[in-house]
């Protein structure tokens, strides 16, 4: 049971990655901090604790998906401020 | 009893207040912050689905606490919840960017456009302003060509003009103006200032060639030869010339640009004691001042 869960949470991982999660700091500590819950779960499944691997791999989970979440803002924010950046100086160079 | 039961009663309600008063996980403080941040912003809106996702994660994690306190699962519940509060502010701040970029888009695209409005408005006024110039030098090219053959007939109609007058009367250039010389007996009877019929004609000639030439102002000046008194010779010189003034006048040369006087014997130009040199001598002399 925890195992199919911890294959999702690593999906998601991935999924952040691809997503940009390691160009903005935020993203990149909420995909440090799932990384580092997924090893944990894998430790408590190999122990036999299911249970606490479980709510391990929802925190994993959880974080990988901010991660990813984050990245896809701070994507957009980027392609705002370069459109914004773009619109200024169109406008100066017209206003010449 | 009821000394019995108050102390039991005192020790349950303590135990419940005690329970009650149990400090939240850090977890679940932080939870419930981000939440209400979220609650407060732009997630509202912009991401109703992951902020109800994330209020749902919230519930399950105070429902934790209220029954199992602060153990296990209560803290990672609300870590979830905590994470999925800030999920739905990012979902919301990245919806909210999309849509101002798309809006910068947009701008950028209508400046553009107005932009080239401005460029094509400017190119055509330039573009008229030169057609305009094309014109008006075109307009002066005319003019000035046109100056140039009124100034050419003129030209050639003051030296016909003068060829004219040539042949009617002697025209000589002095510093004083062009003067022309009929003599007197062409225009007049011995003795009298009235015009002969042919002295008329020579006139219209000599109105005419003016007229022509242009001028500035004219002076018509009745000489005599010295025979007779000089009282009486220069009242009759003066009646002469302003006989011809006034048939001048009568012919178009304005009277305000034209004189007369009488000048008697005073300026001879032949010696008086021939008859040939009084006949020079009588004589009306038009001093025509040319114009400029």
């Amino acid at each position: 049971m925890p195992q199919e869960a911890l294959t999702a949470a690593q999906a998601s991982v991935k999924g952040a990655e691809v997503g940009g999660a390691n160009d903005d700091p935020k993203a990149q500590l909420h995909l440090k901090l799932a990384n580092e819950q997924i090893d944990k779960a894998k430790k408590l499944i190999e122990d036999g604790k299911n249970e606490e691997a479980a709510r391990v791999i929802d925190r994993a989970q959880a974080d990988a998906d901010l991660a990813l979440a984050l990245a896809e803002q701070a994507k957009s924010l980027k392609e705002y401020k370069d459109a914004d950046e773009q619109l200024g100086k169109l406008k100066k160079k017209l206003n010449q | 009893m009821l000394r019995r039961t108050t102390p039991l009663s005192a020790l349950l309600l303590l135990g419940v207040v005690a329970c009650g008063a149990a400090q939240p996980p850090p977890e679940l403080v932080d939870a419930r912050k981000a939440y209400e941040r979220a609650s407060k912003g732009l997630a509202t809106q912009l991401a109703p689905a992951q902020l109800d996702t994330a209020k749902q994660a919230l519930d399950k994690a105070e429902k934790s606490f209220e029954d199992e306190g602060v153990d296990a699962p209560t803290p990672d519940l609300a870590y979830v919840a905590e994470r999925k509060a800030e999920l739905a502010e990012a979902t919301a701040g990245k919806v909210a960017a999309e849509r101002d970029a798309k809006q910068a888009d947009k701008k950028f695209k209508d400046t553009q456009l107005e932009g080239l409005d401005k460029a094509k408005s400017e190119l055509s006024k330039e573009r008229q302003a030169g057609e305009k110039t094309k014109a008006q030098l075109e307009q002066e090219r005319k003019e000035l060509e046109q100056e140039r053959v009124a100034r050419a007939e003129a030209e050639r109609k003051a030296a016909a003009a003068m060829a004219s007058l040539q042949e009617i009367a002697k025209v000589k250039e002095e510093s004083r103006g062009m003067v022309i010389t009929l003599s007197g007996s062409v225009l007049f009877a011995t003795g009298k200032y009235e015009l002969l019929p042919i002295a008329r004609d020579k006139l219209d000639e000599v109105a005419k060639a003016l007229t022509d030439q242009g001028y500035k102002s004219i002076v018509i000046e009745g000489h005599t030869d010295s025979r007779g008194k000089a009282a009486d010779n220069e009242t009759l010189s003066l009646k002469r010339a302003e006989s011809v003034r006034t048939y001048l006048v009568s012919r178009g040369i304005p009277s305000d640009k034209i004189t007369a006087s009488g000048l008697g014997s005073s300026r001879p130009v032949a010696d008086n004691g021939t008859p040939d040199g009084r006949a020079n001598n009588r004589r009306v002399e038009i001093v025509v001042q040319p114009l400029k």
